[in-house]
């Protein structure tokens, strides 16, 4: 159960009179459920109900348009001894591990950049924003120009630096860091406009008191504006991951899985299954895994997250 | 004592420079300009390509590495008004869009709201299935959402891109993070005061609210603006076609004619770009900042 | 008290499976769309530019002719997602009543209640289905039941930039060109210094890397498949011979442009970049009109100049038989050489039936497109097709895959053949 560390302190009353308590509890009680009925209502039937859906779908053989025929666990059988499936769970940790961090990281330095009345931080900020709005086949056109190995610019500008040209998505070994790079490119703005509305939530006096301590500006940003983001940081981790690991329009519109399986993650080996091979029941057992998979690390970052917030109080 | 959500907010400077601190401020060109101009210069240059291809003939659109055009071709912004119901897709996805963030507005808040302060039985599980539907990727969900959509006979019509989206997870989630972060002393003092939970919410709460509720705005707005796949799925007369539906009738698997869907590719971001000019100003400090003095 | 959550979903789930029931088992959206006797029927397409305002223009035409059935156009989201919306459709009981559909898509939409077996109604004399050609016909056909009328026919040849030819002093490729021939004008055509290349492939991976080394296994004389269907072939001196001059050109002599997959070749080969491409009639209204380009047949690695093609096909799905009927009749319309022929003076797409090659409009398409004169002449050197199997895109991507491991340099040629034929093996004995 997922327990707010607030909650106790803005719902207690200050002396112990039960009949408060109880009041407070009841009215507490219908008010939540008021305020989450209409999403409840809304996420459960649009949201959860085609998710289990799906998840009687994996126990079938099934094409997706004919009623199935039911096998049981046996599509989960086949994903264990699957050589392509590892391959794509391989790809999917690995990009995952260096997309998160490097964007949440990203998101947060730019954001604090961009945090402050400059003259023209208007266009900065919308320049940061502006590849979140670009679709992804236009980014995906873009960086494979960017990108060729031959006539792009990149390596030109490389070569004039004396570094050899690099094969980027062309080449096995960084065909992924090189989604890595578009990825992050294109969800930096993501993140900053996160990070730049939860930092109008800090303090300012905090950070005048830090000064007048003495504290360096480089000091005050990393030990009271970044802590008491941590909201913001937890929401941006989650919903990065969450992404990350169902990684797939932009491996679609480049690389297409490929050279030779280098970017195939999981929810392109998934597409295949469905949509190329027609094995319906399979690409829902596959998705069901990686559902575990996403479930798991989610719940390991909520609980992570509040007992760092315990801490520090 | 007054209440502080009684005070208008007031815009309060952002942090002083370390060295100002101990002088008058003087007036010169930040240093910050070194590092925010070639950061921006990076992220533009997809923007500046989709520009020059914009205003290119097809035939120069066809060659690579790409090359400025000889004449600006404003024509292809025109073309794109003439040739296609651009204005159609316009008017669709903006109806789409402005139900789905209204109502996005106020789901998320209460919702995420109840999910951060309010302890009630349940909630902690009904927390998890809601970020559990962000778990399944849409490729599986698609054929049981589209049934789902025709049982309520919302096939090919705007319903079927509207009712699915009134609330989103990401949104009641980003929402709670939000009020999570808010200082709580503010809400203990209006329930001193003997506000209810709902007056607490409504008076106190949502003023504060405002960089929170821009950035649901804005990323609500864009996520309904670029869907693809549900609306290719769930709809089918072109005269409900959506933008990025519509789109697609410029590019051919093997014909694409690059200037048009540049030319209306950037008429299509305008809407998102002017929401988030919009929405951008709300990102100065609020009340909450300044503490409860 | 405080409503359950698991009683609420519970009771939708239930709500749910009841209608899923229901919508399985109705078969569409039945019943004529009619209304004081007139027949509505939908028409869905992926065409874009050129095709679209032709095939707008046809439907027009029809409309104004025929008071009783008329034609409603929809586009499809692209011929890309073509079949993602179309299986989205069919789960729904959604669809058009004819749609565009992909050559290799006729395998999984064949056999189900919805798509309409067109055996009988093709095989009507007045229909005249030998008029198309036998791979269209193989095309459309699965497990010798028709589910498709072509609608579309192709063929890889030859396309080159006749100034850099003529810059690097080299004489025109001929109908009679072997692949030493082929190899080594690409290499004499290749400047690293000036970044020009001999010839340009497409190297993702997908159907596109495949089906041209699979002409190129056809030329060399072997085959995909066992005769029964149900087991690899291509791992033999045949596949090994199309193979190593792959790696030959590409790996060895560098003369080879890896196309990622975005279409780039063909705005390299406008730039005067590539000399050389193996690609079909699509690409020649996006050839600049300042580059000089020449068309030629394949080349032969013993003397057969083999090609292949990528048919697609209208497929007729089943919303009762009044609809059924009225598509069946435009249908037969719109695929009748007269019509058809007038569609490729349009586009210059290549003729689907061979007697549109003796109308009179011919002669005048040839003169608008005079690039198609090879094109519509190689139609007679595809003289096999890909399986029409449920397996088939399993057996492509493994292919695909491994081919871009040669083109690299990271595979040799006898170990991709190995890897490849393992996997496909594997494939083929799991399905149909």
């Amino acid at each position: 159960m997922v327990r707010t560390a607030e909650a106790p302190a803005a719902s207690a009353p200050v002396e112990g009179r039960p009949s408060v308590l109880r009041r407070v509890w009841w009215s507490d009680h219908l008010a939540g459920w008021a305020f989450i009925s209409p999403t409840v209502v809304l996420i459960g039937l649009f949201g959860l109900v085609p998710v289990v859906w799906a998840f009687v779908l994996s126990f079938q053989q099934n094409d997706l348009i004919s009623p199935g025929k039911w096998v049981g666990l046996a599509n989960y059988k086949k994903l264990l001894h699957d050589p392509l499936f590892a391959n794509s769970v391989r790809n999917t940790i690995v990009y995952t591990a260096v997309f998160v961090p490097v964007s949440v990281i990203g998101a947060l330095l730019v954001a604090a950049a961009l945090n402050r009345r400059v003259r023209g931080i208007t266009f900065y900020r919308l320049a940061v924003f502006i590849p979140v709005v670009t679709s992804t086949v236009a980014t995906a056109t873009m960086f494979s120009w960017l990108l060729d190995p031959d006539f792009g610019l990149v390596n030109a500008a490389l070569s004039k630096v004396g570094i050899a040209s690099q094969g980027f998505f062309r080449d096995p070994h960084e065909a992924l860091m090189s989604i890595v790079l578009m990825t992050v490119w294109g969800w930096l703005g993501f993140g900053v406009i996160i990070y730049l509305a939860a930092l109008q939530s800090v303090p300012a006096d905090l950070l005048e008191a830090a000064a007048i301590d003495g504290c360096s500006r480089w000091r005050a940003f990393w030990r009271v504006e970044v802590p008491l983001l941590a909201p913001a940081t937890l929401f941006l981790v989650i919903w990065l991951t969450i992404n990350a690991l169902q990684l797939f329009d932009e491996i679609f519109v480049t690389t297409k899985g490929g050279p030779v399986g280098a970017t195939t993650v999981v929810v392109y080996y998934l597409y295949q299954q469905a949509f190329q091979y027609f094995n319906g029941g399979y690409a829902s057992a596959i998705a069901y895994v990686l559902f575990l998979a996403i479930l798991v690390v989610t719940v390991v970052q909520l609980t992570a997250g509040r007992r760092l917030s315990h801490a520090e109080r | 004592m007054a209440h502080p959500a009684l005070v208008p907010p007031v815009l309060v400077d952002p942090l002083p420079e370390y060295e100002d601190s101990v002088g008058p401020r003087r007036r010169r060109p930040s240093a910050w300009h070194l590092l925010l101009l070639p950061l921006s210069l990076v992220m533009l240059t997809p923007l500046a390509w989709m520009v020059v291809t914009a205003v290119s003939t097809v035939q120069e659109s066809r060659q690579f590495p790409p090359r400025l055009p000889s004449s600006i071709q404003w024509s292809n912004f025109v073309a794109v008004w003439t040739t296609a119901p651009f204005g159609r897709w316009l008017i669709n996805t903006a109806v789409v869009s402005a139900i789905v963030v209204a109502s996005n507005l106020v789901f998320c808040s209460l919702a995420g709201y109840a999910f951060a302060r309010l302890r009630f039985r349940g909630s902690g599980l009904a927390f998890m299935l809601l970020l559990a539907t962000l778990m399944v990727p849409f490729q599986v969900v698609l054929i049981p959402t589209l049934l789902i959509v025709k049982s309520f006979g919302l096939i090919d019509h705007l319903g079927a891109l509207i009712v699915p989206n009134l609330v989103t997870a990401f949104g009641v989630f980003m929402m709670r993070q939000f009020f999570l972060a808010l200082p709580p002393e503010l809400e203990e003092a209006g329930r001193m005061d003997g506000a209810s939970r709902a007056g607490v919410f409504l008076k106190i709460v949502t003023p504060l609210m405002g960089p929170a509720l821009a950035t649901l705005a804005i990323l609500t707005f864009l996520s309904i603006w670029n869907d693809f796949l549900w609306p290719l799925v769930a709809i089918q007369s072109p005269e409900n076609m959506t933008m990025q539906l519509g789109l697609s009738t410029f590019q051919g698997s093997h014909l694409t004619d690059w200037p048009l869907l540049m030319a209306a590719t950037l008429m299509s971001q305008l809407p998102v770009i002017l929401l988030f000019l919009a929405g951008q100003r709300m990102f100065v400090r609020s009340i909450a900042s300044s503490g409860i003095k | 008290m405080a409503p359950n959550p698991r009683r609420t979903i519970a009771l939708a789930a239930g709500v749910v499976l009841a209608l899923s029931v229901g919508a399985c088992s109705s078969g569409g959206s039945s019943g004529p769309a009619q209304s004081g006797g007139v027949v509505q029927i939908t028409f869905a397409h992926g065409y874009t530019d050129v095709e679209a305002r032709a095939i707008t223009a046809q439907v027009a035409t029809w409309n104004a002719t025929h008071p009783k059935i008329q034609v409603k156009l929809l586009f499809n989201g692209g011929n890309d997602g073509a079949l993602q919306k179309t299986m989205a459709g069919l789960a729904t009981g959604t669809y058009p009543d004819i749609a565009y559909e992909y050559g290799s898509s006729m395998a999984a939409l064949a056999g189900h209640q919805q798509v309409v077996d067109l055996t009988n109604k093709v095989n009507n004399p007045s229909f005249n289905w030998n008029d198309f050609y036998p791979f269209e016909r193989a095309a459309a056909s699965v497990n010798n039941r028709v589910y498709g009328v072509p609608a579309l026919v192709d063929n890889l040849a030859l396309v080159y930039n006749k100034k850099l030819f003529d810059a690097a002093h080299l004489a025109y490729p001929t109908a009679t060109w072997s692949w030493a021939d082929f190899r080594s004008a690409a290499k004499a055509l290749t400047n690293q210094s000036a970044k020009q290349y001999g010839w340009a492939y497409v190297a993702d991976g997908s159907e596109d890397t495949t089906w041209r080394w699979l002409a190129m296994l056809w030329q060399a004389g072997g085959d995909l498949l066992s005769p029964d269907g149900k087991k690899s072939a291509f791992n033999s001196p045949a596949g090994l011979q199309a193979t190593q001059l792959l790696h030959d050109m590409a790996v060895t002599d560098k003369s080879v442009y890896l196309d990622q997959g975005n279409g780039n070749y063909l705005n390299l080969f406008n730039s005067g970049k590539i000399a050389m491409m193996w690609t079909g009639p699509w690409d020649l209204s996006s050839i600049n009109s300042n580059v000089n380009y020449g068309t030629q047949i394949l080349p032969a690695a013993n003397g057969i100049h083999s090609s292949i093609a990528g048919p697609d096909n209208w497929v007729l799905f089943n919303n009762g038989s009044a609809r059924e009927q009225a598509a069946w009749t435009f249908l037969t319309w719109l695929t009748s050489a007269q019509t058809h022929s007038a569609f490729t003076l349009a586009t210059g797409d290549l003729p689907t039936r061979a007697s549109e090659t003796r109308l009179g409009v011919y002669t005048t398409y040839l003169v608008k497109y005079p690039g198609d004169a090879v094109f519509v002449l190689n139609l007679g050197n595809v003289v096999k097709a890909r399986p029409n199997t449920k397996t088939y895109p399993q057996v492509s991507q493994a292919i695909g895959s491994q081919m871009q491991g040669v083109l690299i340099g990271q595979t040799s040629p006898q170990a991709a053949l190995s890897t490849a034929a393992q996997q496909a093996d594997a494939a083929l004995a799991s399905g149909p």
